[in-house]
């Protein structure tokens, strides 16, 4: 052909207009990629299986309503957790070999306050009534969990609390500084507007608790430890000699106690950093002797810290030998104890070192070495006792069932049972208590072990009544997402978030709360940067990269499968999804 | 106007004023600074074009066969290593009848691993089907890239502009850069001979049988020989606007000469200074310098190096197991001439070692003092090697 450039154009191409879905490529495949949703290590490490990595992506959709009645699923009680949960999510959290962990505390707080804000009404599943009804002693967070998850479950629920107002622990036990009464008190507002009908100032006694076996389908006991362990030491029963956990409650009262001058408070648990951190507060000096070190003490890290920059000694490696009364003041006598190898625990053995003594002279004492329960029957009787057939006794990771005279079952749960405790653990066992009887009720003992292993978070201890109660949860793999899975090309070093605080003098002046308000800017940011490892969040990677058009999406366009007619198993769909939401396996032979 | 350029900046000039819609590259030395500066462009907004980051330079070239069959001006560049990555897809881009330019700057390939000057990465890619054009200087390379757009969309196949590694991608000349408008009258807007249209759907390039496919390569083997007649005519049609042209080959002194020096690129201005030195002394050497290597201008070079009487090929590239590959194209060019003049082949500045006036003199008394080549190629400026036993 002859342009009039004189321009030859030698153009003989191959084209065709007839469709190639006729050649069917899928048959090359002998590689399956799949949508398979997985567990992330930080709703594993969560005592009570929160499914953080969705709450953070639902956070991150401005969906605050939904991420906290994700919370609800797993949590009465988020703006508590939010504020003194030991947060163990964040030490397992992938980004923290990225930059640094999310701060899940932080959005579980500013979710509850945003939803108390709000006056927000969540709306939970609830099961059909079973027209049963659980006498629930204490209401601590173990009976108020226990309570909240059998109302889910189809159970009536009636709280017994010796004190005039409910909560145990997290109401007299925990100063207002971290955790503000208004916040509790919300929250147990809630959990009876969902059923819990909670009895105050009503003590239960041991011929009640017999009475409460007989009249009320299953009991469960969950009062606590309230009896501070004595010292064993000569003049602990002298003047100026208290139990922490004692002045902790009354100042919850209301009372002032006059802390002038130096107090000496024995012990390295929460408990005694609380102690100290209030006498501070009060107008005091404290100083916490402990006959460990700093790293073996108990109590969480973040608030030692808290306590030192409030100007809490610390005394390591000192123990105590006897009181003695001097005029107003005591004189405690001390042991020098130095680490000698390993305990079979791990930590360092602590023994005495020589017989040197030193003395200090201090106004008065606490002691905050430890708890046990206040009455002997608050512990489960042992399985088999002599002449006393049980015919049906569990022991559970959380909590112990036995079955009474009457047939029917009484669970121990809370401190009286858990291993590590404290308040995450107690909600813990009162979730495993509800999951336990209902289980018990519907198939008796025997299935309740297999139950519950059927709702293990990834691979357990936690449990998740979303999953207890066929939830979408239950879809997911048990396999838990780590690290190198996460594909770190789609995610920006991004600093975490700061939550503001006091400042130091406003701290050491009153009992306000320490800890700020974040904004929801804040919140949505924070939230932003978790990998939501193992869970979709739409992001159409695997759309954009298909090389052959294979993955349809539903009409909302969150829906997705794969046309296996043409997907060649190329894999590079798996290999792009960000967040370990796809799994490419082997395929099989037909 | 003039400005003092480096080669690199030169070519991005060219891709610039060629108003290229489409840019996609792989970083390599010493090609970086060119898609360095276009990526600049294209952010900041000098060129309204689309760069798209790859992870190889297999990506990119299937990139650009995409964007070109989508009826888009593209341009790469590259060397060495990454222009053997996209080996597979030259022959598709050719094969496909696209007119995509690249810019190749000859590196060396490896090992030893060698950023320098080498030919052998383009030559070795001399059978893909692309044109290519052998630059000496800024000036050339810019006006060479401009001019490889018309030529390539005239003929339908992809062309390379190819400079020296380091001698020119990276010398500061002065370079006149034209006015865009006056690019515009040269270079109209891409007209691509078909397109890929997602409202008239349709797929290029499906499986062809034996009954179709000889037909379709003795079309590229045409549209190649017919590239060989548009070169002179954009050439003609440049010259009109810019009043510069260089030639499919030049031929410098060779009239009278007795002995002809053939090179390309930078070489060929080494060459030219050998002139200064020798005529003066009643030496009669002349230089042919080879711009087009594909197609090859093979009436040109018979008609230039016909009546001397020795020829000599610098080559700074080798065919293992063969020669230098312009020895080689220059030997078959020659062959069928009768009485055509013997062919001396020199290996010489392979890695990007220099190529001097006094070697190129060592090289002309050689010749003049040898009836005929001792050996099909003399490797020049060997150091004694220590061999491992």
């Amino acid at each position: 052909m002859e342009t009039e450039t004189g321009l030859k154009k030698y153009l003989f191409m191959p084209r065709t207009s007839v469709t190639t879905e006729s050649n069917k490529t899928g048959s090359w495949r002998f590689l399956r990629p799949r949508y398979e949703e997985k567990t992330s290590p930080c709703s594993t490490a969560c005592p009570v299986g929160e499914d953080v990595a969705r709450i953070e992506m639902l956070i991150t959709q401005g969906a605050f309503k939904e991420a906290w009645e994700t919370i609800l699923r797993e949590n009465p009680l988020p703006g508590v957790c939010g504020r003194v949960c030991y947060h163990p999510c964040e030490g397992s959290c992938n980004r923290r070999e990225f930059d640094t962990p999310i701060s899940v505390h932080t959005m579980e707080r500013f979710l509850a306050d945003t939803a108390a804000r709000n006056e927000t009404k969540p709306a939970m599943k609830r099961l059909s009534p079973k027209g049963k009804t659980v006498a629930i002693i204490g209401s601590g967070p173990a009976g108020l969990a226990a309570a909240w998850f059998l109302n889910m479950l189809g159970y009536a629920t009636e709280i017994f609390e010796s004190m005039p107002a409910a909560g145990g622990m997290l109401r007299w036990g925990i100063p207002a500084y971290r955790l503000p009464a208004a916040v509790l008190s919300n929250e147990i507002a809630r959990i009876e507007s969902e059923g819990a009908r909670i009895r105050v100032g009503e003590a239960v006694s041991a011929s009640r608790f017999e009475e409460l076996k007989a009249s009320y389908d299953a009991v469960f006991l969950g009062c606590g430890y309230w009896r501070g362990t004595a010292l064993d030491i000569p003049g602990e029963a002298g003047g100026g000699v208290e139990d922490g956990l004692s002045f902790l409650r009354q100042l919850r009262q209301g009372a002032k106690p006059d802390v002038t001058g130096v107090s000496a408070v024995i012990g390295g648990g929460n408990t005694a950093i609380d102690v100290a951190r209030s006498i501070i507060r009060l107008g005091g000096r404290a100083v916490i002797v402990y006959r460990r070190r700093r790293e073996d003490m108990p109590a969480f890290d973040e608030e030692i810290e808290s306590a030192l920059e409030e100007g809490v000694e610390l005394r390591e490696l000192l123990s105590p030998v006897r009181i003695a009364a001097e005029g107003p003041n005591c004189i405690l006598t001390l042991q020098q104890m130095k680490v000698e190898g390993r305990d079979r625990d791990g930590r360092g053995r602590i023994v005495a070192d020589g017989t040197s003594h030193t003395e200090i002279s201090v106004q008065r004492v606490f002691t905050a070495t430890g708890a046990a329960a206040a009455e002997a029957w608050h512990e489960p009787p042992p399985a088999k006792e002599e002449g006393q057939h049980h015919p049906t006794a569990l022991s559970l990771s959380n909590c112990t069932l036995r079955e009474g005279q009457h047939g029917k079952p009484i669970i121990y749960g809370g401190d009286l049972t858990n291993t590590v405790k404290n308040v995450t653990q107690a909600i813990a066992s009162g979730k495993q208590a509800a999951m336990a009887l209902d289980t018990y009720f519907q198939s008796g003992a025997g299935a309740v072990p297999e139950r519950l292993a059927a709702c293990l978070v990834g691979e357990g201890p936690s449990l998740s009544m979303e999953m207890y109660m066929n939830g979408p949860r239950r879809e997911r793999k048990s396999h838990i997402v780590s690290y190198r899975e996460i594909n770190t090309d789609y995610f920006q070093f991004e600093p975490r978030v700061i939550q503001p605080r006091l400042l130091i003098e406003e701290r050491t002046s009153s009992f306000d709360e320490i800890e700020l308000k974040i904004s929801a800017n804040t919140a949505m940011r924070e939230a932003g940067r978790c990998f939501n490892c193992g869970l979709c969040n739409d992001c159409d990677n695997c759309y954009l990269f298909c090389p052959d058009v294979c993955i349809l999406r539903g009409r909302d366009m969150t829906e997705r499968h794969i046309n296996y007619d043409y997907c060649k198993g190329c894999g590079l769909c798996v290999a792009e999804c960000p967040r370990n939401a796809m799994t490419l396996g082997e395929e099989e032979e037909s | 106007m003039k400005k003092v350029l480096e080669g690199s900046q030169a070519v991005a000039e060219a891709v610039r004023l060629a108003k290229v819609q489409v840019i996609s590259a792989y970083p390599i030395t010493p090609q970086t600074h060119i898609v360095e500066i276009l990526s600049d462009y294209v952010t900041t907004g000098k060129m309204a074009a689309k760069y798209l980051r790859v992870e190889s330079e297999h990506s990119c070239m299937a990139a650009l066969i995409g964007a070109q069959s989508a009826g888009t001006r593209t341009f790469t560049a590259t060397c060495s290593q990454g222009l053997a990555l996209m080996h597979e897809l030259l022959h598709w881009a050719s094969g496909a009848r696209l007119p995509i330019v690249m810019a190749e700057v000859n590196r060396a390939l490896a090992p030893g691993w060698n950023i320098w000057n080498d030919q052998t990465d383009s030559l070795a890619q001399r059978d893909t089907g692309w044109i290519q054009m052998y630059c000496e200087d800024g000036q050339e390379v810019l006006d060479t890239t401009i001019q490889a757009y018309r030529l390539a969309e005239r003929v339908n196949l992809p062309a390379m502009v190819v400079l020296d590694a380091f001698y020119l991608s990276h010398t500061y000349e002065p370079v006149d850069v034209p006015d865009q408008s006056e690019v515009d009258r040269f270079l109209p807007p891409y007209e691509p001979a078909f397109i890929l249209d997602t409202k008239h759907p349709y797929s290029l390039s499906p499986l062809v049988t034996p009954t179709a496919y000889m037909e379709m390569r003795y079309e590229i083997a045409a549209a190649m020989d017919d590239a060989l007649e548009q070169f002179d005519r954009v050439e003609e049609e440049f010259a009109k606007i810019f009043d510069r042209r260089y030639g499919a080959v030049e031929a410098v002194n060779c009239d009278d000469a007795d002995i002809i020096f053939v090179t390309s690129g930078t070489v060929t201005s080494t060459g030219r200074l050998l002139l200064e030195e020798l005529r003066p002394r009643g030496e009669k050497v002349g230089v042919l310098k080879i711009k087009l290597f594909r197609p090859f201008p093979v009436a040109a070079i018979r008609q230039a190096l016909g009546k001397a009487k020795k020829v000599v090929v610098i080559d700074r590239n080798f065919s293992f197991g063969a020669s230098g590959i312009f020895a080689q194209e220059v030997r078959a060019a020659l062959c069928n001439l009768p009485g055509h003049p013997p062919v001396f082949g020199y290996i010489a500045g392979l890695g990007g070692r220099d190529i001097t006036v006094k070697l190129l003199e060592e090289i002309y008394f050689d010749v003049k003092g040898s009836a005929a080549p001792r050996k099909e190629s003399i490797w020049v400026g060997l150091q004694e090697v220590n061999r491992a036993t």
